[in-house]
């Protein structure tokens, strides 16, 4: 028997491990918090929040990164030309040929709805925390409330009726259905009242790079102005404008510097030194351009003096052809240290909003008195422009001119005054007027049976 | 509640082993002192040489019938000697031969010849993981290859070596880039999450983990991320074993569902030491492009599309054609860009031996392959094996040692010029300037070989080792331990260096950027196991009871740098002006098990087979951790019958069935963890937090049953051998990323869905011996049949799966448009208005089901030996459809498949404008229309091998030999290579040819 005794005492001392019960309980692994915690802690709360400006500032809708608005729906209208390779999203949006699977469609939307979510996630996590400050609470609330208000926005213009989402219960948002341009147009109104409640009035930093209460408001004024409620929009453009921490800046070539006092809110890049993402895609180097060139009757409708054409406006050409490009940003690449932050929001769309608004309502003399002040800068005489139809169309012309690659303001300024179809036939030969809508993408109608697609898809 | 369960069954186990212990120790000792003692016989000394009727044999094993402890070696010559009583009975044995016995009858000189044996397959002891089984006796649904199958295949990659050969596993290749991955489906697929369906892998009784070690970031250009698989050296591995049914996978429970993978690798052999020596060369070409347009036509077609747009300026982005490129230039893009030669060298190198106690084996490998793309990209791979055997005098103590130590380097553009060589315009620039520059063409063009730029390059070191200990207490009682280890990185990178970039853009090196992705991966597992035998009558008893415990380990970085002074720094992440650390995580796996199997066998005419492991996975939350899966499996060996025994025509008739569960928790790590993660993104100098999924603690196993039945039988001597197996799993509870709509925030949520998919099949493999004279001659066949199905889903309707399946169908069906012909007067396609509303939209009018599932698979290998030359052939066949890939619309700057150019057929080409007829194509591309037969037969792999006759130095052999892979395809598909269909972005596989010489001695 002495013989088995080495390899029994061998083999019994194994199998205490066996009754380890919780062997296979895990801990929570290191690069993850659980989602309770981060609210406990403001800083893990701000950093939740900072995520969703990174990804605005990456992706989606707001991106200065070919496939944003600014890119996408310049390419979409009239504003740029497409030269690159067949690449089937640019080339689709371009061509207006774009299909319910067309992959910039469902990006669009999946990243729009996924930093919606992120705010909602936000919203629920900071009011079940105990240990937050109601001024903390207020700041976070706010600003999730703004985004998830300004994404919406932006979901609804482009593609009509959406699901307004407001929690991040996924039971239910997954069976939402599409909503009235109107009921989302409400929820988007609340949420920016509700966010001019919480944000205070100063920045959390002087660069501007975090939205405060005068951003909703801005953003308000916008929505008003493509709801038609034209008091609303003046009044609200009013209220920031009169905010004496807005300079007006009277020299073209300092618009789109990172200093400018003349701007609402604008995104920080990524990494130090580098500048935006408009500058990167848009600034040509080199003719034929590999993406987008400006389109050139857009160039030869500035007027000769305007200095927008001169400064904002650039070429390169390889001897035989011109191509033009937006040279609002001036830098393409890293500087060492960043000069130019990506603009959401400037002083001169709301006083174009306002412009707009007064000439609608009759208030001819003010509409002039602000349209001029944008004219002015660009080294324009004061509008000649006498009754308010007149002053009007001068409004949308100037803005046309203004905000040329800004976020998609040209196509929207079509759409809401149903300018699509009289503009963009003649230089669009693939313009349908069901395009005015983008498709829902293909996977969100197979994974959701409540929604039906867009006329035309 | 199932925690304390879990514990008590452990208590429960150790009671029932030390019991065991004790049954078992003494009746055994008592035979202990009945046994005579050797040295009381009478011995006389027997000698003689053993051959197989041309040459020696060395290493054959010469035993005494009923003394198990007294056994010789034949040496190098064949000749053997022992001591033997005058009327002992030898047993002489040898892998391959017919076992003889022989009574030496008061001979002293006993010369030997051994008659080779073409059917013992039957009694070859099957590997099952856990135990083995003889061929004959085995209850369960087993396919394996071995070292000599594989040795006729010039392929790196272990998957590789299966295809065509094994009913039921299909096996496709992904993509023909050195380091390529291969997929493998085990009997149809039973999750419906593609990356569900992964067998488990076991490399000498160490579970090996699958899953992907690559980021997207730092990948190559396989359509996959890196799969750690290349690490297994093929040439070093001895057997292949596909567990398939319930019978056999049930022991390895929750990740037995999708089949087990067990892989064997080279054991020492006793006998003189013998080394071996294998090199050889081959050369690859891409096996198959499709024929495009050349410059004439491609020109004929755009001016066509032009016209047919109305457009007279010709655009001044439309290089190929208003004139900024020479209408004159014609180049065959894919011979230019994917029509080089892989070059591929193979050193292999071994030596074993050893005595009857100790066996050694070491053996290295080194392999190198280029790419059939232009530029100077290898692939790089050393191994080295090592293997060895002790037993202990007394045969009680065993250990077993394998280690298996890898390093490969593998560095391969960043790109597949596949595509690009598809589409380029036929009359496209030159690649090269005058002064042997990049030509860009005054940036008209991105040169393709500007993408060769960018490199990925992966250096990945693996060892796995494993050590198995045994004691053998008494005759019929073992306790036997195994403990693994498995170590692997993977150091992998990709740049982007400003120099894939026009020079007019005026980059420099401050914006060449590199990723950078290391991984490792560790993990242990230690399996003390206790095996009983007993025979009571004609009756046989196994029992088998273990325990599982397994950790590994999995930590991630992923980091981004960009900004350098030069290029020639890009590897140093220290010189990046700007670096960022991507993702930096570990995740832990964790996993316990106690398994049992009870084996008997009346008489080898009844055998009965139970298996059953308790399973706890830390890939679940509380309480959701365990579970239980059990099979139970049965044979009836009738051939052994009393009325059959003497049959002159049956050798073999056994019927078996199983039935069992089995579980897959193939979900990922932590996936039950309400948790934010770091992004890594930086805003204002904060490093972003954002939620990590979609929170779901609630889900648990996916089951899986499976039920197969089985007839196997031999004709004539088992000259014929034919088996049929009918089989049908059924896997509920199915673990899957349900797909939401982005509107939730995320596009998938993982849980259990109350699905049933079923797949069910049959499997028909026959071998035949058809010559046995001076030629021999054996043939090969296999075939399986798959359907899959899903039974049921409750809700169907209203889940996010309603556009996707249809109860009743497969679950790889794909919803199309029906694609009625093209409106002549229109000359647009048209497609069926499935729900008449008058419009076509994709949701309500892709109605039309189609599957690209294959209906049927297999093989045909035939080998033949005259002398000493040896053929093996095998033709691989597969049934299926696949869609043709529509690379764009004809008219625009790209080029087209010749079989375009016939305007009948086509709709009118178009640059662009016809927004109809772009969106027809496009409509066409996922209709019923654009789907075409894909079947193909392929001579998937021939090897001549001719010994050559070296009588003057006895024990040197040169073997010299030519294998081919994929040397023919007999196909109808019409756009390049049919084996990865749907895709026309990757390199397809290779045609290689190969001639080498293996030396031993």
């Amino acid at each position: 028997m002495k013989n088995y005794i080495k390899p029994i005492i061998l083999f019994i001392a194994f199998f205490p491990f066996v009754g380890c019960d919780d062997f296979v309980d895990v801990a929570v692994p290191y690069s993850q918090l659980t989602g309770n915690l981060v609210f406990e802690d403001a800083n893990t709360a701000n950093a939740a929040i900072a995520d969703i400006y990174s990804k605005l500032r990456d992706t989606g809708m707001l991106t200065g990164s070919s496939l944003g608005s600014a890119a996408c729906l310049g390419l979409y209208a009239d504003e740029l030309v497409y030269y690159g390779a067949n690449n089937e999203n640019s080339l689709f949006i371009y061509n207006n040929t774009l299909l319910g699977n067309t992959a910039a469609v469902s990006q669009l939307w999946n990243q729009s709805y996924h930093q919606i979510y992120c705010a909602n996630a936000i919203i629920e996590g900071c009011e079940r925390s105990q240990t937050l400050s109601t001024a903390n609470k207020n700041q976070f609330i706010g600003e999730a409330v703004f985004i998830r208000a300004l994404i919406h926005f932006y979901l609804t213009n482009l593609y009509g009726d959406v699901p307004y989402i407001d929690a991040t219960n996924y039971e239910t948002n997954r069976l939402l259905p599409r909503m009235p341009v109107a009921t989302v147009s409400a929820s988007i109104i609340a949420d920016l009242n509700r966010a001019i409640a919480l944000l205070p009035e100063n920045y959390l930093s002087a660069d501007r790079v975090r939205p405060n209460r005068s951003t909703a408001i801005a953003l308000l004024a916008r929505v008003y102005l493509y709801k038609g409620d034209w008091a609303e929009a003046a009044n609200a453009a009013s209220a920031v404008l009169n905010n004496p921490i807005y300079v007006w800046e009277n020299n073209i070539d300092k618009t789109f510097l990172k200093e400018c006092k003349a701007t609402i809110w604008q995104f920080i890049p990524k990494v130090a030194g580098n500048n935006t993402d408009e500058g990167a895609l848009f600034i040509l180097k080199s003719g034929p351009p590999t993406f987008a060139g400006l389109r050139p009757e857009l160039f030869q409708s500035f007027g000769s003096n305007d200095l927008r054409k001169t400064r904002w406006i650039a070429s390169v050409t390889d001897g035989k052809t011109t191509w033009y490009h937006a040279n609002k940003y001036k830098q393409k690449s890293n500087t060492g240290t960043s000069v130019e932050y990506s603009i959401i929001f400037r002083l001169a769309e709301q006083y174009l909003i306002r412009a707009e608004a007064r000439a609608r309502q009759g208030e001819l003399i003010g509409a002039k008195e602000d349209l001029n002040v944008v004219r002015k800068t660009a080294g324009l005489s004061n509008t000649t422009a006498v009754t308010a139809d007149a002053i009007v169309a001068a409004v949308i012309q100037e803005r046309r001119f203004e905000l040329f690659t800004e976020s998609g303001h040209r196509f929207f300024d079509l759409k809401r005054n149903g300018a699509l179809d009289s503009v963009l036939p003649t230089v669009k030969p693939g313009w349908n007027s069901t395009d005015v809508l983008w498709p829902i993408p293909e996977k969100e109608l197979l994974a959701n049976p409540n929604l039906v697609q867009n006329l035309g898809y | 509640m199932k925690n304390s369960s879990f514990y008590n069954t452990a208590s429960a186990l150790c009671y029932i082993i030390l019991i065991g212990i004790i049954l078992s120790s003494s009746p055994a000792l008592a035979k202990k002192r009945l046994r005579p003692q050797l040295s009381e016989r009478q011995q006389n000394q027997i000698s003689g040489i053993i051959t197989d009727g041309r040459a020696p044999l060395p290493g054959v094993t010469i035993a005494i019938k009923n003394q198990i402890n007294y056994v010789v070696l034949s040496d190098f010559d064949g000749k053997y000697s022992l001591l033997a009583k005058a009327n002992d009975t030898l047993v002489v044995s040898y892998i391959g031969y017919k076992t003889a016995i022989i009574p030496i009858n008061y001979r002293k000189n006993i010369h030997i010849q051994l008659q080779e044996d073409i059917t013992s397959l039957q009694e070859v002891r099957i590997n099952a993981g856990y135990y083995s089984v003889k061929e004959k006796e085995r209850t369960g649904s087993i396919a394996r290859i071995t070292s000599k199958d594989i040795e006729t295949q010039p392929v790196t990659n272990v998957l590789a070596t299966m295809q065509g050969r094994m009913a039921g596993v299909d096996i496709v290749q992904d993509s023909g880039s050195p380091g390529g991955s291969f997929s493998i489906k085990i009997r149809g697929q039973n999750s419906l999450r593609a990356d569900g369906n992964q067998p488990l892998y076991i490399i000498d009784g160490v579970p090996y983990s699958s899953e992907t070690i690559g980021s997207t970031a730092t990948s190559g250009t396989a359509p996959t991320m890196t799969s750690p698989l290349n690490s297994i050296n093929p040439s070093d591995v001895e057997s292949i074993e596909v567990l398939k049914d319930a019978d056999a996978t049930a022991i390895y429970g929750s990740r037995g569902a999708n089949g087990v993978v067990l892989i064997t690798t080279k054991k020492g052999k006793a006998g003189v030491t013998q080394f071996s020596v294998n090199s050889s060369s081959s050369f690859g070409t891409v096996t198959d492009t499709p024929k495009l347009m050349n410059t004439q036509q491609y020109l004929a077609m755009r001016k066509q599309a032009f016209a047919n747009d109305g457009v007279t300026v010709y655009p001044s982005s439309a290089y190929d054609i208003n004139g900024t490129w020479s209408p004159n230039r014609y180049t065959d893009w894919q011979d230019k860009l994917i029509g080089g030669t892989a070059r591929i060298y193979n050193l292999q190198a071994s030596v074993s031996g050893g005595s009857l106690r100790t066996q050694y084996l070491l053996s290295g490998n080194y392999r190198t392959e280029t790419t059939v793309f232009p530029g100077d990209f290898k692939y790089s791979k050393g191994s080295a094996h090592f293997n060895m055997n002790h037993m202990s005098d007394d045969e009680r103590f065993k250990m077993t040692f394998s280690g298996n130590y890898t390093s490969q380097n593998n560095n391969q553009p960043s790109v597949d010029l596949t595509p690009v060589s598809r589409i380029l315009p036929p009359n496209a620039p030159e690649l090269y300037d005058a002064n042997g520059n990049l030509n860009w063409e005054n940036g008209t063009w991105t040169n393709p070989l500007a993408g060769l730029e960018s490199e990925f390059e992966s250096r990945i070191n693996d060892l796995v080792a494993n050590v198995v200990l045994s004691y053998r207490f008494v005759p019929n009682l073992e306790f036997k331990s195994s403990f693994g280890f498995t170590d692997l990185d993977n150091n992998e990178n990709r740049t982007q260096p400003f120099t894939m970039y026009d020079p007019s853009f005026g980059l420099d090196s401050k914006t060449s950027s590199i990723t950078t992705n290391l991984t490792t991966r560790s993990s242990w597992i230690v399996e003390p196991q206790l095996n009983y035998t007993a025979g009571i009558g004609k009756g046989h008893f196994e029992v088998l009871l273990g325990s599982t415990l397994q950790n590994q380990r999995t930590e991630r970085l992923y980091q981004f740098g960009s900004g350098f002074a030069s290029n020639s720094l890009i590897h140093d992440l220290a010189s990046a002006t700007i670096k960022n650390i991507r993702l930096n995580d570990a995740t832990v796996y964790k996993y316990a098990a106690l398994f049992a199997r009870l084996n008997y066998n009346w008489d080898t005419r009844y055998m009965l087979n139970l298996t059953g492991r308790r399973d706890g996975s830390s890939r679940f939350g509380p309480g959701k951790q365990f579970a239980t899966f059990g099979a139970v499996g049965a044979a009836w060996l009738f051939s052994n019958e009393a009325f059959l025994k003497d049959s002159k025509v049956l050798s073999f008739g056994k019927l078996r069935a199983s039935y069992g569960s089995t579980g897959n928790d193939q979900i990922g790590d932590y996936q039950f963890l309400d948790t934010y993660v770091s992004t890594g993104n930086n805003y204002q100098g904060i490093v972003g937090l954002q939620p990590a999924r979609l929170f779901n603690p609630e889900f648990g196993w996916e089951s899986n049953q499976k039920f197969e039945m089985a007839l196997e039988t031999g004709f004539f001597k088992d000259r014929i051998f034919l088996t049929t197996a009918y089989y049908s799993n059924r896997s509920s509870n199915q673990l899957v990323g349900m797909p939401l709509p982005g509107s939730t925030g995320f596009s998938t949520l993982y849980g259990n869905l109350d699905a049933t998919v079923q797949n069910s099949g049959f499997e028909l493999t026959l071998r035949t011996i058809n010559l046995t004279q001076q030629l021999k001659w054996s043939t090969n066949f296999n075939i399986s049949l798959n359907r899959n199905k899903l039974l049921s889903y409750p809700g169907l309707e209203s889940s996010t799966y309603a556009n996707t399946y249809v109860v009743g169908e497969p679950t790889s069906i794909m919803k199309v448009y029906h694609y009625t012909g093209m409106n002549l007067t229109t000359a647009v396609y048209e497609f069926e208005d499935m729900n008449r509303d008058g419009l076509i939209t994709s949701l309500g009018d892709k109605q039309t089901l189609v599957n690209l599932t294959p209906s049927y698979f297999g093989g045909l290998e035939n080998q033949l030996r005259y002398k000493g030359a040896q053929l093996d052939f095998l033709f691989q066949f597969v049934k299926q459809q696949a869609f043709a890939p529509q690379p764009g619309v004809p008219g625009v700057m790209q080029n087209q498949p010749e079989s375009v150019n016939n305007p009948n057929a086509q709709q009118p080409y178009t640059a662009g404008k016809n927004g109809n007829v772009v969106t027809a194509y496009f409509r066409y591309a996922t209709s019923d229309g654009a789907v075409e037969d894909a079947s193909y037969i392929r001579l998937k792999n021939i090897s001549l091998t001719y010994d050559l006759p070296l009588k003057f130095s006895k024990g040197l052999r040169c073997q010299l030999y030519w294998q081919g892979q994929n040397l023919l395809t007999f196909t109808n598909y019409s756009y390049g290579d049919p084996e990865f269909k749907m895709s026309n972005n990757y390199l397809p596989p290779l045609k290689v040819n190969a001639i080498g010489v293996k030396l031993s001695f």
